[in-house]
């Protein structure tokens, strides 16, 4: 069969079709999350706290390397939001905007680049269920929960001239940029850096560019 | 075709056996499998892969001169060999030192430029061989190096085993232990990297690389064993190095360079193995049969091409029918009262090594090539040390007795004092503390003061001693949670400094300021190491305890000066270690200063410097400490140092004498002397350079590593003041003995015990 044969049988003009959804469409217009400061000392004590225990945790490694010590500290959970400095450091459990938030500042405070990072990965619906069932019975947003699609966030770390990292503060460990399916895979990622970061080209993710304000799917 | 593949161990810590016979069945449907053992106890034997089986008897008992004629017959009938164990391979290389077309293994000459930590042949890859050093050093020196690398360190054996030593005690007894084990004191210290393990497998058959494969670990057991991995091709840039490395060494067979990566993404070198990994088959699942490769390359039959199934490959534990043939060895009962069962390294493995080290010494010579060191582990004694020695009148001394290094003390003293001069500028002035309790002797505590140095007390009694040798009240800072203890001891006068160790503590001290019990020109607190354990201080491990600081901090009287303590012995966390703290103690004290309002006026730091750390004549990094102070804490008036140990330290020796001479077995020696550890507390945490004077020509001589325990005069187990030493030739019962380096902890935590 050739190729005009072919077309001519099935329909490939593009505006015949509807545009296939992507997971990431529910989020995208969706912010990063922030911590919000009461511009008092209640705040300033957290957030000076914060820097300067991470800092500490360093324990004379790379400044590079990744904050364990704040998933060590605070449990991955359902979190209440707006939040403030003072009330996230009392918390035991907070979720992956408020992690991403402290690693965020913890590595600017150590003199690096880095850029907030939204995530969109596939689980199961079970799993997601679950997750369901834990942030209602807290009264807390379902917003990141999209069937077996969720949600996430983390931190990009800027490791060169245009090469980055993403820290998963609530994981503990850095994402890899060599996974491509299944579950707990990411499905899209979304950097917020300035534009000058990697030109016109992105950002450099292992072998994959992704475009500052984009949402790239992976 | 034949192959035979040993190296068949499968439990937490396997060998390559199995996955090389796995992944030889897939290139190879129809080869002919034979699993080479030296112990039916190994479970990998029974894998269903293999067609036969050729069980030797354990190395301990084997015949090595007949054991090769054999192998060398198999291979000279064509049949192929794949060894999966090193000391295995070295030994196949000791007897084809030029290989042979049929042993997939390297040579000789090889091995030697693989040989661990230095790795020679590693030049021009892109990785880095971490700090090592041989432990022929002299304690001393290693207790150095431990230092300078904050303790993160691994003592490691010449083919297998590794130790992590956190401390001096648990070094002596790992260096003892490994010793043991494979009968040689040829180990090495290497420093620890923190990152991720990554290893790149390759095969070659004369100097050909035929492949190679790159592996990250993604799960690892509990001994840090891989468990999971994702594999991938290597890098083009490290491939080019590697091929040019595998032709000049003529390699041929398996080959892994394990490798860590850390933060920075920098790759350091751990070894480089002369066979395939245990993972070998997690490579042949992702489509790298490397074993077939390698076959291939050897023969020119052509392996059935490996499909990749997954890049990524995770184990789990399997239960396989034991063969009828090789029923499963009886249980070995515990040790009457032991507990487990102790069979470790049933295949005799640890005696072929001292099997291959008496056949030829300098087989062992290629372990830890390149290690830099003195066979003899002598220390190198200052002259300064002999020097005060030389002025006592050492006969008749009532021994066991401190002996004060006068001139030595003297020259510390005023080396500090000088430095501390160097380091003042108009804005910030140095100074010294000397920490009283490290060493109270009333001739230290005088040359403290006759060098500007203030007097760091931690109860009032020592402040008073401090007073009562001369110190001024102004020149007294007091410390620590005991600092009103004796009761009714407080100088009357204006102390120059006091630290609160707790906020109960500061809260006595403003009361006690108030009522005009207490006066001191500074008042400050002392902050507890975070990260780091510690139990003085007030503590900033949350956010409520550091707000309860900074509350806490603002009820401190507006009329005395503001300050900040904090200590910590670098001698036990290690000098980088010691200087991260500092800079992280500088972000809390600038954080307090902004948050409290108070201008930090005084920063008192210490300590614990070993001597050596302390008096280096490097002094551009305590330049830039005081740099940093001023850019982070521009209130900063006057910086205090503790260097108390790295003056009373140096200062002290204690004499012994050797009491009796023991003789036992293979050349072991317990010498008993008077000194014991009641003298010497401070035996498991740093070592002491000994000198032995001759009892004819009273010449002093250092003494080396040997096979002698100095064992203390007390009744008890432990004492015993120095393990592994060589006594010199024609000591004996009468001689003396003299521990230097005492004159720290030793001197002033000495006890009175066994004395009647």
């Amino acid at each position: 069969m050739y190729l005009a044969e072919a077309e001519a049988r099935i329909d490939v003009r593009p505006q015949a079709r509807e545009p296939e959804a992507l997971a990431s469409d529910r989020w995208q217009h969706f912010p990063y999350s922030a911590l919000a400061h009461h511009g008092e000392a209640c705040c300033e004590i957290a957030r000076q706290w914060v820097v300067a225990m991470d800092f500490a945790q360093l324990n004379g490694a790379e400044p590079t390397s990744g904050p364990r010590w704040l998933r060590h500290k605070y449990k991955w959970g359902p979190s209440p939001w707006p939040m403030h400095w003072c009330e996230v450091v009392k918390r035991k459990t907070i979720d992956c905007g408020a992690h991403a938030a402290l690693a965020l500042e913890a590595f600017r405070a150590r003199g690096l680049t880095a850029f907030p990072a939204q995530l969109v990965q596939r689980y199961s619906e079970e799993a997601t269920e679950q997750w369901r069932g834990k942030w209602s019975g807290e009264a807390v947003s379902c917003h990141w929960l999209d069937g077996e699609h969720i949600y996430h966030e983390a931190t990009a770390l800027l490791v060169g001239e245009d090469e980055i990292k993403i820290w998963d503060a609530s994981a503990g460990s850095w994402v890899c940029p060599r996974q491509d399916g299944g579950y707990g895979s990411l499905v899209a990622a979304r950097i917020f850096a300035d534009g000058h970061y990697g030109g016109g080209e992105g950002l450099r993710w292992g072998e994959r560019r992704l475009t500052p304000g984009v949402w790239v799917q992976i | 075709m034949k192959v035979y593949v040993s190296g068949l161990y499968c439990g937490g810590n396997p060998q390559p056996g199995v996955g090389i016979v796995r992944s030889l069945r897939q290139g190879y449907p129809n080869a002919k499998l034979v699993g080479v053992e030296y112990t039916n106890r190994v479970s990998g034997i029974h894998w269903k892969d293999l067609d036969d089986l050729w069980i030797q008897r354990p190395w301990d008992e084997l015949d090595l001169d007949l054991y090769a004629g054999k192998v060398r017959e198999l291979l000279d009938g064509g049949a192929l060999w794949i060894s999966g164990s090193d000391l295995e391979a070295m030994w196949l290389a000791s007897i084809f030192p030029d290989g042979h077309p049929n042993l997939l293994a390297p040579s000789a000459a090889a091995l030697k430029r693989i040989a661990k930590p230095a790795v020679e042949a590693h030049r021009g890859l892109p990785v880095k061989i971490p700090p090592f050093v041989s432990s022929d050093l002299s304690d001393w020196e290693l207790h150095a190096f431990c230092r300078e690398h904050n303790w993160r360190i691994w003592l490691k054996g010449p083919y297998y085993d590794a130790a992590r030593v956190p401390g001096w005690d648990s070094f002596v007894a790992a260096r003892a232990a490994l010793t043991k084990v494979w009968s040689t004191e040829k180990l090495f210290l290497q420093a620890h990297v923190s990152g991720y393990e990554e290893s790149v497998m390759l095969a070659a058959y004369r100097g050909e690389l035929l492949g190679c494969v790159a592996m990250r670990k993604r799960d690892v057991t509990a001994e840090g064993k891989t468990w999971a991995g994702d594999v991938g091709p290597v890098d083009p840039a490290f491939e080019k190095e590697l091929r040019r490395i595998v032709r000049e060494l003529n390699w041929t067979g398996g080959g892994e360079l394990e490798m860590v990566r850390d933060a920075a993404d920098q790759c350091w070198l751990l070894e480089m193995n002369p066979r395939f990994p245990a993972w070998v088959h997690g490579a042949t699942i992702a489509g790298h049969n490397l074993p077939a490769l390698l076959v291939q390359g050897a023969t020119g039959i052509r392996a059935r091409p490996a499909e990749a199934e997954a890049l990524e490959f995770t184990r789990i534990v399997l239960e396989v029918p034991v063969r009828a043939d090789y029923p499963l060895p009886a249980l070995p009962e515990p040790f009457a009262g032991a507990v487990g069962h102790s069979m470790k390294h049933p295949s005799g493995l640890t005696s072929l090594a001292e099997r291959m080290h008496k056949k030829d010494a300098e087989l062992i010579g290629l372990v830890a090539d390149g290690a830099k060191g003195e066979a003899d582990g002598k220390p190198d004694v200052p002259e300064i040390y002999l020097s005060d020695i030389d002025a006592m009148e050492l006969d008749g001394l009532q021994t066991p007795q401190f002996l004060f290094f006068e001139k030595t003390a003297e020259s510390l003293f005023k080396r500090a004092a000088d430095r501390a001069h160097r380091l003042s500028t108009n804005e910030v002035q140095v100074v010294s503390g000397y920490s009283i309790k490290t060493n109270p002797d009333d001739r230290l505590i005088r040359l403290a003061l006759e060098n500007g140095f203030y007097a760091e007390c931690i109860s009032l009694a020592e402040a008073q001693k401090a007073i009562e040798i001369g110190f001024r009240a102004d020149q007294v800072i007091l410390n620590g949670p005991g600092k009103w203890w004796p009761e009714g001891m407080m100088p009357k006068e204006r102390m120059h400094a006091v630290f609160c160790d707790s906020v109960a503590d500061l809260d006595r001290c403003v009361a006690a300021i108030r009522a005009g019990e207490m006066s001191s020109k500074h008042v400050g607190i002392r902050i507890r190491t975070p990260n780091v354990t510690s139990r003085f201080g007030i503590p900033l491990d949350s956010p409520e305890t550091f707000a309860r600081l900074i509350e806490a901090a603002a009820r401190l009287p507006q009329d005395t000066a503001f300050g900040i303590h904090f200590h910590m012995a670098s001698s036990n966390i290690g000098v980088a270690q010691w200087w991260h703290l500092f800079e992280s103690m500088l972000k809390w004290c600038r954080s307090i200063e902004s948050l409290t309002g108070r201008r930090i006026e005084i920063l008192d730091m210490g300590g614990g410097w070993f001597p050596d750390d302390w008096h280096s004549d490097d002094e551009s990094k305590f330049a830039r400490a005081v740099e940093t102070v001023r850019a982070m804490l521009p209130g900063a008036r006057q910086i205090v140092s503790e260097p108390g140990k790295a003056m009373a330290q140096p200062s002290m020796a204690l004499a012994m004498r050797i009491l009796e001479i023991q003789e036992h077995e293979e050349d072991h020696v317990e010498a008993v002397v008077d000194g014991s550890i009641a003298e010497l507390p401070m035996y498991a945490f740093q070592p002491h350079r000994i000198l032995r004077q001759c009892g004819e020509t009273g010449a002093l001589q250092p003494l080396g590593r040997g096979k002698t325990h100095l064992m203390g005069r007390l009744c008890m187990e432990h004492d015993i003041v120095a393990a592994n030493v060589a006594l010199p030739e024609g000591t004996r019962a009468g001689d003396m003995l003299i521990f230097c380096d005492a004159g720290g902890y030793d001197r002033s935590m000495s006890y009175v015990f066994g004395r009647g």
